[in-house]
C-alpha cells in the first residue's frame, strides 16, 4: 500500500511539473496560466516529490532511492503518453491521481 | 649536377605530397589525435592519481584503496569530456603529460622507488 | 576541435555514440533480461516448474542441510567439493551438489547437481541441460566465442563510452527538461529525437548509476593500479585485507572425518539468531583440510557481500567471519556493486529496473536510427548513399531487429532441441547466434522499410510461437499458470504475447509509412521499445 503511495506522489508531482509548463496548462485548460498558478504548481510538485523520496527512503533504505528512480521513470512514462497522445484525459487522470493520493494516504495513516 | 637538382626536386615534391596529404586529412588526424589523447591519455592520468590517492588519503589502507577505486570512473570521464572541450590539442597533451609525470613522481617519492 | 564548447560536445555525443552502439545496444539488452535471470532459468527447465517454496522454509534449513551432508557423504565420497543449495523465494528447490572428477589439467570439474522438492523432500527429474538465463548473464559482460579477458575489455570500453555520451547528452540537450512531457508526432528525425530524449530523461538516474556500477563491477581489471600501489600483493592483498573470509587453505590429501553438521549449524545460530541461510559449502571433504563455508541472504541492505562464515572441517572451528558493521568506504563501494545486480531487489523493483533498461535500449535503438535518419533527410534525390550510410543502416537493422529474434530462437530451441543432445547447453546458444547472423546477413543484401516491416512480422511470429511451443511441450500453458499461482512462468509468457502485439503495431506502422511515402517517418517506437522485453 504504501508503494503505491510513493508511486501516487511522485505521479502527481510530475503532473504538476507538467501543468507549470505554459504550453501543457493550456493544452489542458484550455485557458493560459498565470505566473503565480505555475509558481504554485511548481512548489507542490517540489513538495510532493520530496515527500515521495522521503517516504521510500524511509521504509526501503538504500533500495528506496532506487525505487523512487523507477517511480520518476514511470511517472514520465505515463505523462508523456497522457499529454501527447491523449490531452483531454488528462483532467480525469488528475482526479483519479489525487484520490488515490487520499486513500492510500489515508490507509497509511492508519495502519 | 643536374642529377642532384632531379633528386632535389624529387624530394621536394615528395614533401609536397606529403604536406597535401597532411593538409586534405587534417580534421580526420587530429580527430584520431583527440581520441587518442582522451582515451590513453585519460587512462594514464586516472591510473597515476588515483594510484597516488590510494597512498595519501588519510584513511585506512583498505579504505583509500576502495574510495579511489570507487572514484575513478568519474575522474575518467572528467577528463574525457575535458579533452574534448579544449580547444587546443597540445595543451590538452602538455597538461596530460606533466600531470601524470609529477603524480607518478611523488607517488615514487612516497614509496621510496627513487 | 569545433568552435565552442557546446558544439563540441554535440560532436562527441554523435560520434562517441555511433561508435559503440549496437554493442552497447547488445550489452543492455542482455543486462535487462538478466535482471529476470533466475525466471528465465526456471522457465527453461520445465522440470522444475511444479517446485513451491514450502510455508515453514527457513525452519526447515537445519534439517535439509544434515540430510543434504548424508546424502553427500554416501553418493560422493571422494568428490573435491560439495554444496548445499538452500531454496528461496526466487529459486524454490533444493540442490545438494558435488564436483565431478577434475579431468587431466583442469582446475574445475563441474558440478553434478541433485535436485529435491523442498515440499515433498521427493527428488526431482534431472531437468535438462541449458545455460536459460545464465546465457544473457554472462554475455552482458563476457559476450560469447571471445576470450573472456578480451570481451570485458571491450565491454568496459563502450560503456565508458557510454558514460561519456550520457554526460555529454545532458549537457547538449539542456532543453530536454525543459519539454521532457511532449512527443512531437509524425515530425521525421525530429520525432525519433524526441523519442530519444523521452527515453533517457525518463531514466536519466538509472542509465547513469547503471554504466557507473558496471564500470565498477569490473574496475579490478580496469583500475588495478590503485591497489598495486597500496599493497605489495596487488588487488590480492586488498581482499585479503577487505574479504576476511577470503581464505583459501592449502589442499591436503591427509584424510580425516569431517566434523558432525550440528557442531557447525549451532555456532551459525549463534552468530545470527535468524539465519536465512542459502549456501552450505565444503571444500575438500573428508581431508585434513576440509573447510566449511556458510552463506546467509543479506535482507534489506544495499550489499553485494553476502554474509558468510568460514569453519575449519575437521574441528568445527571457526576460521574467519565477514564484518557486521563495514566502514563507511565500504559500504560505499559495496553498495554500488549492489544496486547494479540488483539481486536483492523486491518484485516491483525489479520491474522499475527491467522498465529503465528497456528505456535504455530504446535510448540507444533511436539515437543509432535517428543518425541514419537525419543523413538520409539531407540527401538531395539523386544522391548515391555513402558506404558509411549503408553500413550503419544494415547494421542497425540487424542489431535492432536482430538480437529479439535469436533470442525468441534460443527459447524456441530450448523446447525444442532433444533432451537427450549431446551438449545440449552449447546447442542452444548455437541456435541464438546462427539465426542472429542469418538476420545480418539478411541485412546485408537489403534494409529498406520493406526489410524492416518483414523483420517485425518474423519477430511476431517468434514470439507466439515461444507461448505455443511451451504450451505444446511442457503441461503447463498461460491459463494453468494463472491457476497454480505460478507468477514467474506467467509473466514470461505474458511479456512474449506483449511483444508479439507490439511488433505487430510496429509493423502496421511501418506500413501505413509506406503507403503514404509523403507523410514523415514517425518511430516505430513503441514497437522498438518491447523487443527487449522478451523475458518474465
Amino acid at each position: 500500500m504504501s508503494e503505491i503511495l510513493q508511486f501516487s506522489l511522485c505521479l502527481f508531482a510530475f503532473n504538476c511539473f507538467a501543468l507549470a509548463k505554459f504550453n501543457h496548462y493550456r493544452d489542458v485548460f484550455k485557458v493560459r496560466p498565470t505566473q503565480t498558478q505555475s509558481n504554485q504548481f511548481v512548489v507542490v510538485a517540489w513538495i510532493s516529490i520530496l515527500l515521495s523520496l522521503v517516504l521510500s527512503v524511509v521504509e526501503y533504505k538504500g533500495y528506496g532511492a532506487l525505487l523512487f528512480c523507477g517511480y520518476m521513470a514511470l511517472s514520465v512514462l505515463i505523462l508523456m503518453i497522457f499529454y501527447s497522445f491523449k490531452t483531454s484525459w488528462v483532467k480525469a487522470m488528475s482526479v483519479i491521481n489525487i484520490s488515490v493520493i487520499l486513500f492510500s494516504g489515508l490507509f497509511f495513516a492508519i495502519y | 649536377m643536374h642529377a642532384q637538382s632531379q633528386k632535389n626536386s624529387q624530394l621536394l615534391m615528395l614533401v609536397a605530397k606529403i604536406s597535401q596529404y597532411y593538409q586534405s586529412y587534417a580534421y580526420q588526424l587530429a580527430v584520431v589525435s583527440r581520441f587518442f589523447a582522451a582515451i590513453v591519455g585519460g587512462y594514464l592520468f586516472t591510473s597515476v592519481f588515483t594510484a597516488l590517492m590510494s597512498i595519501t588519503l588519510p584513511l585506512k589502507k583498505s579504505d583509500a584503496v576502495l574510495l579511489s577505486i570507487s572514484l575513478t570512473i568519474f575522474i575518467y570521464s572528467c577528463v574525457f569530456i575535458w579533452v574534448f572541450a579544449v580547444k587546443s590539442l597540445k595543451t590538452i597533451w602538455i597538461t596530460i603529460l606533466l600531470t601524470s609525470s609529477a603524480c607518478g613522481l611523488s607517488i615514487a617519492l612516497l614509496k621510496g622507488w627513487l | 576541435m569545433k568552435d565552442s564548447f557546446f558544439r563540441s560536445m554535440t560532436w562527441m555525443h554523435t560520434w562517441v555514440g555511433l561508435l559503440v552502439c549496437w554493442l552497447l545496444y547488445l550489452i543492455f539488452f542482455a543486462g535487462t533480461v538478466s535482471f529476470f535471470r533466475d525466471e528465465i532459468t526456471l522457465w527453461s527447465k520445465p522440470a522444475l516448474h511444479d517446485a513451491h517454496v514450502p510455508q515453514e522454509r527457513i525452519g526447515l534449513q537445519h534439517q535439509q542441510i544434515i540430510a543434504g551432508v548424508e546424502y553427500l557423504k554416501t553418493v560422493a565420497p571422494e568428490s573435491n567439493r560439495w554444496g548445499i543449495y538452500l531454496p528461496s523465494e526466487r529459486e524454490p528447490w533444493l540442490i545438494y551438489a558435488y564436483e565431478k572428477p577434475r579431468p587431466e589439467g583442469k582446475r574445475f570439474g563441474g558440478w553434478n547437481d541433485y535436485y529435491i522438492n523442498p515440499e515433498t523432500g521427493a527428488p526431482i527429474q534431472q531437468p535438462r541441460e541449458t545455460k536459460g538465463g545464465n546465457f544473457f548473464y554472462r554475455l552482458h559482460f563476457d559476450l560469447h566465442y571471445i576470450d573472456v579477458r578480451t570481451a570485458r575489455w571491450i565491454v568496459c570500453f563502450a560503456s565508458l563510452f557510454m558514460l561519456v555520451a550520457l554526460i555529454s547528452g545532458v549537457v547538449i540537450h539542456k532543453r530536454i527538461f525543459k519539454d521532457m512531457f511532449s512527443f512531437r508526432k509524425n515530425k521525421g528525425s525530429r520525432s525519433w529525437l524526441d523519442g530519444h530524449n523521452v527515453s533517457s530523461v525518463l531514466a536519466l538516474p538509472f542509465h547513469i548509476m547503471i554504466t557507473y556500477t558496471g564500470l565498477i563491477t569490473l574496475i579490478f581489471m580496469l583500475f588495478p593500479y590503485p591497489a598495486m600501489t597500496a599493497y605489495d600483493n596487488g588487488v590480492r592483498g586488498l581482499f585479503n585485507d577487505v574479504l576476511p573470509t577470503n581464505v583459501r587453505t592449502q589442499s591436503s590429501a591427509e584424510s580425516a572425518p569431517l566434523v558432525a553438521v550440528e557442531t557447525v549449524l549451532d555456532q551459525v545460530y549463534t552468530n545470527w539468531p535468524n539465519a536465512d541461510i542459502t549456501q552450505f559449502a565444503i571444500r575438500d571433504p573428508n581431508t585434513a583440510s576440509a573447510t566449511i563455508t556458510v552463506r546467509a541472504a543479506t535482507g534489506t541492505q544495499v550489499r553485494d557481500q553476502t554474509p558468510t562464515l568460514l569453519f575449519n572441517g575437521v574441528d568445527g572451528s571457526l576460521m574467519a567471519k565477514t564484518r557486521d558493521e563495514l566502514s563507511a568506504t565500504e559500504v560505499f563501494y559495496d553498495s554500488l556493486t549492489a544496486l547494479h545486480t540488483g539481486r536483492l531487489a523486491n518484485p516491483l523493483l525489479r520491474w522499475l529496473y527491467f522498465l529503465c533498461g528497456v528505456a535504455g535500449c530504446v535510448m540507444i535503438a533511436t539515437g543509432c536510427i535517428m543518425w541514419a535518419k537525419r543523413i538520409r533527410e539531407r540527401m538531395k534525390k539523386d544522391q548515391v548513399p555513402s558506404f558509411g550510410l549503408k553500413l550503419v543502416e544494415g547494421l542497425n537493422l540487424a542489431t535492432l531487429m536482430g538480437l529479439p529474434v535469436a533470442t525468441s530462437a534460443f527459447f524456441i530451441a530450448n523446447r525444442l532441441l532433444p533432451i537427450t543432445t549431446a551438449e545440449r547447453a552449447d546447442k542452444e546458444i548455437l541456435v541464438f547466434f546462427v539465426t542472429w547472423l542469418a538476420v545480418a546477413l539478411f541485412a546485408l543484401f537489403k534494409r529498406a522499410k520493406q526489410q524492416w516491416i518483414m523483420l517485425a512480422w518474423v519477430n511476431c511470429i517468434a514470439c507466439i510461437s515461444i507461448s505455443l511451443v511451451n504450451a505444446l511441450t511442457t503441461n503447463g500453458n498461460l491459463i494453468s499458470y494463472v491457476l497454480n499461482s505460478q507468477w514467474a512462468l506467467f509473466s514470461f509468457d505474458l511479456m512474449c504475447l506483449i511483444s508479439a502485439v507490439l511488433f505487430i503495431v510496429q509493423a502496421k506502422k511501418l506500413r501505413t509509412q509506406l503507403h503514404a511515402p509523403t507523410a514523415p517517418f514517425r518511430a516505430n517506437r513503441a514497437g522498438k521499445s518491447n523487443l527487449r522485453e522478451q523475458n518474465t
